[in-house]
């Protein structure tokens, strides 16, 4: 018999006892829908984390002040900017103090962080300038009222490159467009696009009304040097503080990179788990196929004692109820994916969490489900095509 | 006489049920030529169903020789069995032995899907087969829908499609009318006319007037 006709024959099959059959299938549909939807959902987090990871800046340490949110209290000062710029393997230091303001141009208005800043700010936390320029040394020394908008501010004002020199208003004082950002996205914590970068020691002067500064990015020049430069800007701070040996830290020092790969590592790990979890469940529907074809051999008996009488081998009774346990998984395998893009795409929809569509999951789920056809098919077809043709033929 | 083409020697069929032993056939020997119609003749629980099944390769004897046209039977494993079954013989049962819930015309298509046969060729042949025994309008009706006689007829037109050289019918009217069952002799009559070799058991005596030869069967043993 071809494999045609045995698939012909399956369906047929399945047509006479459609309910049966949509009900052995929903276990697998149930499955895999489960492997891709988690699979998906899973590898759409880790990738969200892994696309942030590079949006961060290279090497990127962050100090902040302990304690105080910022303005006049905090611990650190622009001197101990100044001081952990001449640390052997730093490649920038970027001072942040940063204030809530709205933010004016041509009757558009908007309310978001202005971050006070220096030159190197740019280059530390890997963002690029799209119209204009950045902030210079000139502007950050001389405290020039000049303002350089993130992408998202710049769309929320109405601002392009032809605004670029007018005049916008931050907490009603005027400054001058400088330059506008290259959009980030990634909108996972804050959105990093919505900001506005003025120098810092305007940000002292009008806006915070102190010269504390809430945080120093650091960007360190070889990834090897990271834990290296991290002591000596601990060693270089706790002696600017005068902190006796007993004393706390009183400023933190943060490696985002690292913390991100830490999570995209657990997300990883999560989604296999959350992926073997739903293979458990591909199993029991595969237990359930296995469940319907021993129910259906014995059901069957007669007609496999016909069907040896008019010249079916053994092999021919066994690949017809493989193919038919094969037809089932199969065909709950194809609904079970479509039934989990629909699922993600809802819970990607529903939760703003974004899933990745990979193709290598959906043919895995596949095959799987094939597999699972098999291994549990195999064993109620080899009952049906070992039964002896006259026992089978007297079977009521 | 040509080469028979049922040849069987001494043939002995033993059921070991465990304390004790039913013997339901005892050194049976019986040649067919070809183109005989033998009706083999017996009362319940002679023997008769248990003949016909070693003589159709769905069973194996005990003891003695079983050649088919020349070939004997006993070296073949269950796939050559299974190949006899479908080059050489076509049966029809007593309770009809149809798929359920599968039309006549799949019914009759059955046999010559192991044969390896292509779907045109199939369907034409069990159409052909079908209408030889005047069911051209109920080729699309599953057994549940058809009577008794119909489905027997439908039996037959499977038994026949393949072009076996041999038809083996137990109790084929058994469970028919007078009238139908009737027609299903006069089916067999007619097949032999046209030179098929049949073999048809039975416990009625009436039945196998419609034979050529009778043979009598009796606790397991052919007597004269
Ligand atoms: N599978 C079997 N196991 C045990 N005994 C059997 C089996 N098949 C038939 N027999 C016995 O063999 C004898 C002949 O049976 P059978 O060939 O069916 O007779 P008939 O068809 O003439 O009525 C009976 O005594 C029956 O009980
Ligand atoms: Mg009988």
């Amino acid at each position: 018999m071809s494999l045609v006709d045995l698939v012909r024959l399956a369906f047929s099959r399945l047509r006479t006892g459609r309910l049966r059959a949509a009900l052995t299938m929903l276990g697998v549909i149930i499955g895999v829908a489960s492997v891709v939807a988690l699979v998906g959902v899973g590898q759409g987090t880790t990738s969200n984390i892994t696309e942030r990871l590079s949006s961060l800046g290279t090497n990127l340490l962050t100090i902040s002040a302990a304690g105080a949110a910022g303005g006049a209290e905090s611990t650190l000062t622009l001197g101990d900017a100044e001081a952990l710029a001449g640390l052997d393997g730093i490649a920038g230091v970027a001072p942040e103090s940063q204030a809530q303001a709205v933010v004016a141009a041509d009757g558009e208005t908007t309310t978001t962080s202005i971050i006070g800043t220096t030159e190197d700010y740019a280059a530390v936390r890997a963002f690029d300038v799209w119209q204009g320029t950045f902030l210079t040394d000139v502007a950050v020394e001389r405290n020039l009222r000049v303002a350089v908008l993130g992408a998202t501010t710049a769309d929320d004002l109405g601002l392009d490159e032809s605004s670029l020199g007018t005049e916008i208003t931050i907490g009603g004082l005027p400054f001058k467009l400088i330059g506008i950002l290259q959009p980030k996205g990634g909108a996972t914590f804050a959105d990093p696009d919505d900001q506005v970068m003025v120098p810092i020691g305007v940000v002292h002067k009008y806006l915070t009304g102190g010269d504390g500064v809430r945080t120093i990015g650091v960007s360190v020049a070889e990834q090897d040097q990271m834990t290296a430069v991290q002591s000596g800007i601990t060693t270089l701070l706790r002696a600017r503080h005068d902190l006796a040996a007993a004393d706390d830290d009183d400023f933190s020092i943060f490696d985002q990179a690292q913390l991100l790969e830490t999570a995209s590592s657990i997300s990883g790990t999560l989604t296999l788990l959350l992926g073997g979890i739903a293979s458990i469940s591909l199993v029991v529907g595969g237990i359930g196929i296995m469940n319907i074809m021993l129910v259906s051999v014995r059901e069957r008996t007669r007609e496999i004692g016909i069907r040896k009488a008019v010249g079916a081998r053994g092999r021919d009774i066994l690949l017809q109820f493989l193919i038919e346990a094969l037809t089932l998984s199969g065909l709950g395998g194809i609904l079970g994916v479509a039934v989990g893009l629909g699922v993600s795409a809802l819970i990607a929809r529903i939760g703003g969490i974004s899933f990745a569509f990979s193709p290598t999951t959906l043919a895995v789920a596949l095959l799987f489900s094939l597999a699972v056809g098999i291994v549990f098919g195999v064993w109620p077809a080899r009952q049906a095509a070992r039964l002896d043709p006259i026992t089978a033929l007297r079977y009521e | 006489m040509d080469t028979p083409i049922i040849s069987l020697r001494g043939i002995g069929r033993t059921y070991d049920m465990g304390t004790v032993a039913v013997e339901a056939l005892r050194s049976v020997d019986l040649d067919v030529a070809p183109g005989e119609f033998v009706a083999i003749i017996g009362p319940s629980g002679s023997g008769k169903s248990t003949l016909m099944h070693i003589i159709g390769c769905l069973d194996r004897p005990t003891a003695g020789t079983y050649r088919l046209a020349g070939a004997p039977v006993e070296d073949l494993d269950d796939d050559g069995l299974a190949r006899v079954r479908s080059r050489t013989i076509g049966f029809v049962f007593q309770s009809y032995n149809l798929l359920p819930r599968t039309s006549a015309l799949d019914n009759v298509v059955a046999p010559l899907l192991y044969q390896g046969v292509k779907r045109s060729d199939r369907v034409r042949r069990a159409r052909a087969a079908l209408e030889r025994l005047g069911l051209a309008d109920r080729m699309g009706h599953e057994p549940s829908e058809l009577s008794g006689g119909q489905q027997q007829r439908v039996a037959v037109a499977r038994a026949l499609v393949s072009d076996p050289a041999l038809i083996l019918a137990d109790e084929p009217t058994g469970n028919l009318d007078q009238a139908s069952g009737h027609d299903v002799l006069e089916v067999f009559r007619e097949l032999n006319r046209s030179g098929r070799t049949i073999v048809l058991i039975t416990h009625d005596q009436e039945v196998a007037e419609a034979a050529t030869r009778q043979v009598h069967i009796r606790d397991g043993r052919l007597v004269a």
